[in-house]
């Protein structure tokens, strides 16, 4: 038998309002590269952060090398030889590499001070035993995002980590970056004798660097696989496919005109990488368009180029017929768009404000809420507001609490009442149901797919498989930026398309090929 | 829809951090050797005691309040307006010479123009930082605070040079304006002017714009969170500018009306750090309009009643005291509160890890 | 224009420039230190009030400069707690307290001023030594111009020293650093931001003490004065931000104000001194947007590198 690094006891962890982690039992050997797979929100990150001591769980335990966790703090995880690599970097980005590494455990002169020569030698000594090349002395925060990494894995590293958690290391990197990544955790896996857990949504990589592979979905640890005895579609659906629960929903009418058109879009990300490349896509009146992406393929650099909140570096957009490409938010709801944004609490809502207020942006300058002088006809916003939160089924303390504190999914369905009072031609949703309750869900779904058969044209995003089945009539996968893919829900399974969307078009371009012609 | 943040739990907490400041400020009377009831008597008794002194502090509550509510304004769209100080100064130096150059002229144009140019040198100087905040991402706290002291050199350089009074050699001051120019005094002897009615228009204004109007509306939105405001079609950059222009002319008027209502010329003493005090205010009002204006009064009888502490031999000074420690305990309120939960959380938390090792050991 | 000249770069002016320049220093050293904390500090003006006045009443009462220096130091210690407590533990506006901070030392030196050495302020209390080093006779124009300072300027240099190796010699300083930058790594690390903060602001807490007693028993014969700080704790600011919170260039950027403040006294026949005591504040303002413009250029350009790449 095989000796255990980590054992988690029936841990759960509750955050307010949320259950992220549920009752999950497992056990990771020594020397094994384990992935854990799982949609976003399943609980990955959460259950990782307990092993590294960042939040103390709610319920159950977890055993490093034998022993019982009794404080859960980074400090302690590191000194039982706990080393984690974070998804946003925990790097200075005005130190050096070695000031970095070392932080925390730093080499001393005379006791008091910094010992920057013995620091960069024991970085370079380091880089050099694991073949993670990068210069001592350089700045971090100039460096590429491919060497930041491999900063922090030094830094694992020289604080004496056994055990290395990486949070989705190749979220960010390139695929040539990918593969020196996966030539180091072999390196150490096989030489150190190191234990790796790898969290990742991309199949194709459980499949080239793990031992093991467990699927989280919703909290819940679903399954526990030897990587060698499940296959990429396997893996898709265990982590996409629960059964579709609902009932077919009803549609009526035929596409119409073009509504929305995008040529040779290119968009930018935060960091002024190339995030969508050359994209091209169009919408009609009456149908809904589903984008699946894995989370950061380009999918919300579009919608923001397309909603005017980010700039388009260069292609045009056309709304109605208007040119809508770079123009300001304000001039492209007027053009006749609405917008139903993926992250409800940074662009969705103010918090802080009520719901009345929350409901009524947007139609305040109307003359039946604005009066002469600016003055806010109360009663009749009162009155519109009502009325959408009885329309929408908003449940909470009323109109008149602030925002901030209704339940996630009543608060979106605060802006899914808000965009879809609007009645514009066409209405660009992203993640509507995400953190949303069952029901909430069906409704949400249900409004969408009236507002379709009313005739407005909808581009949806989302990164529930089931929720972009349901809703779409046509469905493209997105992948780094690119279309991989067109395809009608019933010409396709949901496995094949998980296959798409974690970027196998380049592998299999025959295949592709076959389905879209 | 609802009141926002005047409420019964604010009130509370701010009769709350008052009683503290008094308690604080008895025991240093008493540690030095003062009585302090008798000393509160007499702020008082010097506040309320005589109509020059109502009519004092009346004066100071308006500078204050209109201070304080300059600030609101700018920090209502989430810009700092630290710089009204300088843009109050200016204001109050170029509404002053625009005084003595126009001597002669009709009243009523006299005023309208030093308004008009007192304004627009305070917008001015606050147009400076608003567009570096929003164009170039500079923090507008420090650039306006560089921006106050080059106010400051720049008056002093006008006062004792090009504007200067030849009568007053050694202090810098500008010429004394014409009797005929001045706004009348409401109380004889006092500083309380005419000033005081726009002041109470401005400040019903400031208030029917922020709370009734959809222009507040907007503002507040995009306070609140700029990237839910512009995602909703609110032109921010533009209301974020226009935000901090208007609370610089209001601070250039500050200071018209320090000159034409209250001292009638141009000297240092126009402003001694009001505007830092009406910032104070407007943050521990939590950039409410009305609380603003209370606060103000309270502050200004302070003020004015405190300065009569001197003729009993009590150190004025004890009125900063008092004021600096309400402001520090309404600036703590809500940490002193996490941190009153967040140790009962801690403390349950062991609790709850100790029931379940003591289990599992057992 | 020779004759100007001379005027401007003479051992008085090297004289003034210095006296002037240290107090300023002083409370920007330990600005910095809070700067690098992530902590913006506005209440620096305050804190030098303070040490003004427990220096100088401390030497009154103790009948000593050194005691009233000792006095002030321990009173500029309380006041950084107190300061860190409403920030950092409280979790108050920084800018706010800073604010009230300034209020309240207004008001509690002027009140303790009054109380003890009566309506005119205090005056004639032990001073600390000024060095006549009888070597710099000998230095031909920088003898001149170091002559007769305060041993708190060698105090000063002294400390611009220490803390210079503290912020950029010592893990302590690497620490300070990463909790303004970014304190999760600290966290993540197993060191606590707070606690790096904490320090910060004890440390500017005994700077700015200095830095008062500067004012109040250094300069001058002993004295104090209602109010004595003179806005000097925004200079100091400025001073911070010019100098990147670095105090060696902290102290440079204070040399700098010091400068224009000796050259308008040089000037004053021909442009007003006021005038040129703004000089350097429009510089940093100049120098802040200039930071930012290239920091953001910066950026693009190692991103659009790096994607070719």
């Amino acid at each position: 038998m095989e000796e255990i690094a980590v054992r988690f006891d029936h841990v759960s962890m509750e955050f307010p309002g949320v259950l992220a982690n549920d009752d999950i039992s497992l056990s990771i050997r020594k020397g094994e590269v384990f992935a854990l797979v799982g949609e976003n929100g399943a609980g990955k990150s959460t259950l990782m952060h307990l092993l590294y001591g960042m939040h103390t769980p709610t319920n159950g335990e977890i055993w490093v090398k034998g022993e019982r966790l009794t404080e859960y703090s980074p400090k302690a995880a590191i000194q039982r030889g706990i080393g984690m690599v974070h998804q946003h970097f925990m790097l200075v980005p005005s130190f050096s590499v070695a000031q970095n590494v070392v932080m925390s455990k730093e080499p001393r002169k005379f006791k008091l001070f910094y010992d920057w020569k013995a620091a960069e030698e024991k970085t370079r000594a380091l880089s050099q035993e694991y073949g993670l090349s990068v210069d001592p002395s350089a700045i971090v925060g100039e460096l590429s995002v491919g060497l930041q990494q491999r900063v922090e894995i030094l830094k694992a590293l020289y604080r004496g980590a056994e055990l290395l958690i990486l949070d989705e290391p190749t979220a960010v990197l390139t695929p040539q970056e990918t593969t020196e990544l996966f030539s180091v955790i072999r390196r150490v896996v096989r030489e150190k004798g190191m234990t790796v857990i790898l969290i990742t949504h991309k199949l194709y990589e459980v499949k080239a660097i793990s031992d093991r592979v467990g699927i989280m979905r919703k909290g819940r640890l679903i399954a526990v696989k030897d990587t060698a005895s499940v296959t990429e579609r396997e893996l898709a659906s265990l982590m996409v496919g629960r059964p579709v629960l609902y009932e077919e929903l009803e549609r009526s009418g035929q596409p119409g005109e073009i509504r929305l058109a995008a040529k040779d879009l290119t968009v930018y990300d935060n960091r002024g990488l190339t995030a969508v490349k050359k994209l091209s896509l169009s919408l009609r009146a009456g149908e809904i368009l589903g984008i699946a992406a894995i989370e950061g393929n380009g999918q919300s650099e579009l919608l923001e180029a397309l909603t005017g909140l980010r700039s388009c570096a260069s292609g045009s957009i056309g709304i109605c017929g208007q040119q809508a490409a770079n123009c300001t938010p304000g001039e492209i709801r007027a053009m006749g768009l609405a917008h139903i944004p993926e992250d409800r609490l940074a662009t969705g809502v103010s918090k802080d404000a009520s719901v009345a207020e929350n409901l009524l942006v947007g139609r305040h300058k109307a003359p039946e809420f604005r009066g002469a002088l600016g003055y806010q006809k109360q009663s009749s916003i009162a009155r519109y507001a009502e009325g959408l939160f009885e329309k929408f089924d908003i449940r909470g303390a009323g109109i008149a609490v602030s925002a901030g504190s209704l339940s996630g999914g009543n608060l979106q369905k605060v802006v899914v009442a808000r965009e879809c009072s609007f009645d514009t031609p066409v209405l660009i949703i992203s993640q509507p149901t995400r953190g949303v309750d069952v029901g909430a869900i069906e409704f949400i779904h249900k409004q969408i797919m009236d507002k379709r058969n009313e005739g407005t044209a909808i581009l949806l995003c989302s990164a529930d498989l089931d929720e972009v089945f349901r809703l779409s009539d046509r469905i493209i996968t997105l992948y780094e930026g690119e279309i991989t893919g067109e395809f009608t829900p019933n010409t396709i399974e949901k496995e094949e398309l998980g296959y798409y969307m974690t970027g196998n078009r380049r592998k299999e371009a025959g295949a592709h090929e076959a389905i879209t012609h | 829809m609802k009141r926002s943040h005047i409420n019964t739990p604010y009130l509370l907490s701010l009769s709350l951090s008052i009683l503290c400041a008094l308690i604080i400020g008895a025991l240093i009377l008493l540690v030095a050797g003062f009585n302090p009831i008798e000393a509160y008597g007499a702020i008082v008794e010097g506040a309320f005691g005589n109509g020059r002194h109502i009519g004092d502090f009346l004066e100071y509550a308006m500078v204050l309040c209109l201070c304080g509510l300059a600030c609101v304004l700018a920090a209502r769209v989430g810009i700092f307006n630290v710089g009204g100080e300088g843009q109050l100064i200016l204001g109050a130096i170029v509404a002053c010479q625009v005084g003595v150059w126009m001597k002669g002229q009709a009243s009523w144009l006299v005023l309208l123009c030093a308004a008009i140019a007192a304004m627009a040198v305070g917008g001015i100087y606050a147009f400076l930082p608003g567009i570096l905040k929003v164009k170039v991402k500079v923090n507008e706290v420090i650039t306006t605070i560089m921006l106050n002291t080059v106010a400051v050199c720049l008056c002093q350089y006008l006062a004792k040079g090009p504007w200067k009074n030849p009568n007053k050699n050694m202090v810098a001051a500008t010429d004394k304006l014409d009797a005929e120019y001045w706004l009348s005094s409401l109380i004889p002897g006092s500083k309380l002017s005419t000033a005081i009615f726009t002041a109470i228009i401005l400040t019903l204004l400031v208030w029917y714009v922020m709370t009734k109007t959809s222009g507040g509306y907007e503002m507040k939105l995009t306070g609140q969170n700029p990237r839910f405001a512009f995602f909703s079609g609110i032109k921010t950059d533009r209301l974020i500018l226009l935000c901090m222009v208007i609370s610089g002319a209001m601070c250039g008027l500050v200071g018209m009306f320090r000159v034409y209502g209250a001292e009638h010329i141009y000297k240092s003493s126009i402003s001694n750090d009001y505007y830092f005090e009406g910032l104070m205010i407007a943050m521990i009002a939590a950039y409410e309009p009305l609380p603003v204006v209370g606060l103000s009064v309270f502050f200004a009888i302070l003020k004015i009643g405190a300065d009569e502490l001197q003729y009993i031999g009590i150190p004025s000074q004890i009125y900063q005291i008092i004021q600096a420690v309400v402001i520090f305990s309404m600036a703590a309120q809500s940490g002193i509160l996490s941190w009153l939960k967040d140790r009962g959380q801690k403390k349950q938390a062991r609790l709850a890890a100790q029931v379940r090792g003591g289990g599992k050991d057992a | 224009m020779h004759d100007l000249l001379s005027r401007i770069f003479s051992a008085a002016t090297l004289n003034e420039t210095l006296r002037t320049a240290t107090p300023v220093a002083l409370a920007a050293i330990g600005g910095a230190m809070t700067e690098h904390a992530g902590i913006m500090n506005i209440g620096m003006d305050g804190m030098i009030l303070m040490g003004a006045f427990f220096g100088a009443y401390g030497s009154f009462l103790l009948g000593g400069g050194w005691l009233g220096l000792g006095l002030a130091v321990a009173i500029g210690i309380l006041v950084g707690l107190l300061f860190a407590l409403f920030v950092v533990k409280l979790k108050a506006d920084e800018f706010i307290i800073g604010c009230a901070l300034n209020t309240f030392a207004i008001g509690l030196t002027g009140f303790l001023s009054d109380s003890v050495f009566g309506y005119n302020g205090g005056k004639g209390m032990a001073a600390l030594p000024k060095l006549r080093l009888s070597f710099l006779d000998h230095i031909p124009f920088l003898g001149k111009g170091l002559q007769g300072l305060s041993v708190l300027f060698y105090i000063t240099l002294l400390l611009v020293l220490v803390l210079w190796l503290f912020v950029y010699r010592t893990p302590y300083g690497l620490h300070l650093r990463a909790a303004g930058e970014k304190p999760e790594t600290l966290r993540t690390a197993g060191i606590s931001p707070e606690k790096m903060k904490w320090i910060a602001s004890i440390l500017c807490g005994i700077t700015c003490a200095i830095a008062g007693v500067y004012l109040s028993l250094g300069d001058l014969e002993g004295n104090f004065a209602k109010n004595m700080s003179n806005s000097r704790g925004y200079v100091a600011f400025a001073c911070v931000i010019f100098g990147s919170a670095n105090p060696a260039k902290a102290y440079l950027a204070a040399l700098m104000f010091g400068f224009f403040g000796a050259l308008g006294t040089c000037l004053q026949a021909y442009i007003s001194p006021d005038l040129t005591a703004a000089i350097p504040y429009i510089i940093t303002i100049i120098m802040m947007v200039y930071v930012v413009l290239r920091s953001q250029r910066r950026r693009r350009l190692s991103h659009r590198k790096e994607q070719v790449a």
